[in-house]
C-alpha cells in the first residue's frame, strides 16, 4: 500500500530537485545559443543533445511519480539484464561524447533473465547515468571514464554503473537522500549540481520495490540495483 | 591578450564561455575545481578570475580564501559566475567584497555572456588603472 502523503513530500522535494537541475540545460542552451551568435558557430548537435537530456530527466521524473502512485501501471515481465544495459548505453551515448566521457559495456557473465519493469528499469539506469556523466569531469581528479555493468552477487544479479571515484559511498548516498531538495548541492563529494539524475533513479527503482544502492565492481566504484533473477525461466 | 581562469564545473558550459571569450580577445585557462585552479594560478599569471561556487570538493569560497592568502594574488580581479543566488550572502556581502575582495557578484541563469564579458572588460580596466 503506498502511503500518499508520504510520497506527496517526497515528489515535492525530488521536484525541486529537478527543477534546480533543469536550470543548467536550460542555461547551457541560452549561452550556446547566445555565444553561437557572437561566433557565428552555433554547434547545433549540442544544442540537440542538452536538450534530450532534460526532456529525458523530465520524462523519467514523470515516470518515477507515476509508477509511485498507480502500482497498476508496474507490469513486471522477464527482462534481460544485458539487453537492458546495452539500450541504456545507446542512449547515453551522445551526452557522453559531449562530455568526453568513455562509456563501456560490461555484461559480467550470462545471468538468464530477471523479473522487472523493463521501461523503469532502463529509465533509472539512463537517469543515474546522464547524472554521472555531467558529474565526472568536475570531480578534484577527473574520472572520464563510466562503466554500466552487470554481476552476480548473493542476493541476485547487479546492474549498474560503474567509475573510478572513491566518493561514490554509502554515507554520501544517505546524505544526498536527507539534504534532496533542502540543498542546491546534496551530493557535495560527487555532483557539483542538484543531482537530480540519481534522485530520480532511486525514485523509478523505489517505485519498482527496488533499492538504490552503492557497488563495486572489479575494484569499481558506483551505483546499482539488485534484481531477482526468474527462476521459472532458468527451469524452461 | 589578458588571461583569465575560468572555474566552471560544467564541461559544456565552461567550453561555451571560453569560445565567446576567446572571440572577444581573451585567453581562458578552463578549470574544473578548486585545486585545479591554485595549480592553474601558479602556472599562468592570470589577470582575472572567474569563479562557480558550486564545485565537487572544495567549494568557491574555499577556493576563494585559499587564494587570497598569497600575496601576490590579492589585487587579481574576481568575479563570482554561480547557479547561487546572491540574496543567500545577503549577510555576508561585506566579507565577500572587502575580504575576498570580489569585484561582482553574478547570478548565471540570469546572467547574459553580454553582462559576463561587459563585467570582465569593467574588472580588468579597473585593476589595470589601479597598477
Amino acid at each position: 500500500m503506498v502511503n500518499r502523503e508520504q510520497t506527496s513530500v517526497l515528489s515535492q522535494q525530488l521536484l525541486l530537485t529537478v527543477a534546480e537541475q533543469l536550470k543548467l540545460p536550460l542555461l547551457q542552451i541560452a549561452r550556446q545559443a547566445e555565444i553561437g551568435q557572437l561566433t557565428k558557430t552555433a554547434d547545433l548537435q549540442t544544442i540537440q543533445s542538452t536538450a534530450d537530456a532534460a526532456l529525458r530527466l523530465l520524462d523519467n521524473y514523470v515516470l518515477g511519480v507515476r509508477l509511485a502512485l498507480d502500482q497498476h501501471q508496474l507490469e513486471i515481465e522477464p527482462v534481460s539484464v544485458s539487453a537492458v544495459l546495452y539500450d541504456s548505453g545507446q542512449e547515453l551515448t551522445r551526452l557522453a561524447r559531449t562530455y568526453g566521457v568513455d562509456l563501456e559495456l560490461h555484461i559480467g557473465g550470462r545471468f538468464g533473465t530477471v523479473m522487472a519493469n523493463r521501461v523503469g528499469l532502463q529509465s533509472a539506469l539512463v537517469s543515474l547515468g546522464s547524472a554521472l556523466i555531467e558529474a565526472l569531469p568536475a570531480l578534484e581528479q577527473p574520472q572520464l571514464k563510466l562503466q554500466l555493468a552487470s554481476h552476480r552477487c548473493r542476493y541476485g544479479i547487479v546492474a549498474g554503473l560503474y567509475t573510478d571515484t572513491q566518493q561514490l559511498t554509502a554515507e554520501a548516498l544517505r546524505h544526498g537522500r536527507q539534504l534532496m531538495g533542502g540543498s542546491r548541492q546534496p551530493l557535495t563529494g560527487v555532483s557539483h549540481t542538484a543531482g537530480a539524475g540519481i534522485f530520480v533513479a532511486d525514485s523509478i527503482l523505489k517505485a519498482m520495490h527496488l533499492k538504490l544502492q552503492v557497488s563495486r565492481h572489479h575494484g569499481m566504484f558506483g551505483l546499482g540495483t539488485v534484481l531477482a533473477p526468474n527462476h521459472q525461466m532458468q527451469l524452461v | 591578450m589578458p588571461q583569465i581562469i575560468l572555474i566552471e564545473p560544467d564541461r559544456l558550459l565552461a567550453e561555451t564561455y571560453r569560445q565567446g571569450l576567446q572571440a572577444s580577445g581573451h585567453q581562458v585557462v578552463m578549470c574544473a575545481s578548486a585545486q585545479a585552479a591554485i595549480y592553474a594560478a601558479d602556472e599562468t599569471r592570470p589577470d582575472l578570475i572567474i569563479v562557480e561556487l558550486q564545485l565537487i570538493g572544495h567549494s568557491g569560497i574555499e577556493f576563494l580564501y585559499e587564494f587570497r592568502s598569497y600575496q601576490e594574488w590579492q589585487d587579481i580581479p574576481v568575479l563570482i559566475n554561480s547557479q547561487v543566488p546572491p540574496s543567500e550572502f545577503s549577510d555576508s556581502w561585506s566579507l565577500l567584497k572587502d575580504e575576498l575582495g570580489i569585484a561582482n557578484y553574478l547570478y548565471k541563469p540570469s546572467t547574459t555572456f553580454a553582462t559576463l564579458l561587459r563585467s570582465v572588460t569593467d574588472s580588468l580596466h579597473h585593476a589595470s588603472a589601479i597598477v
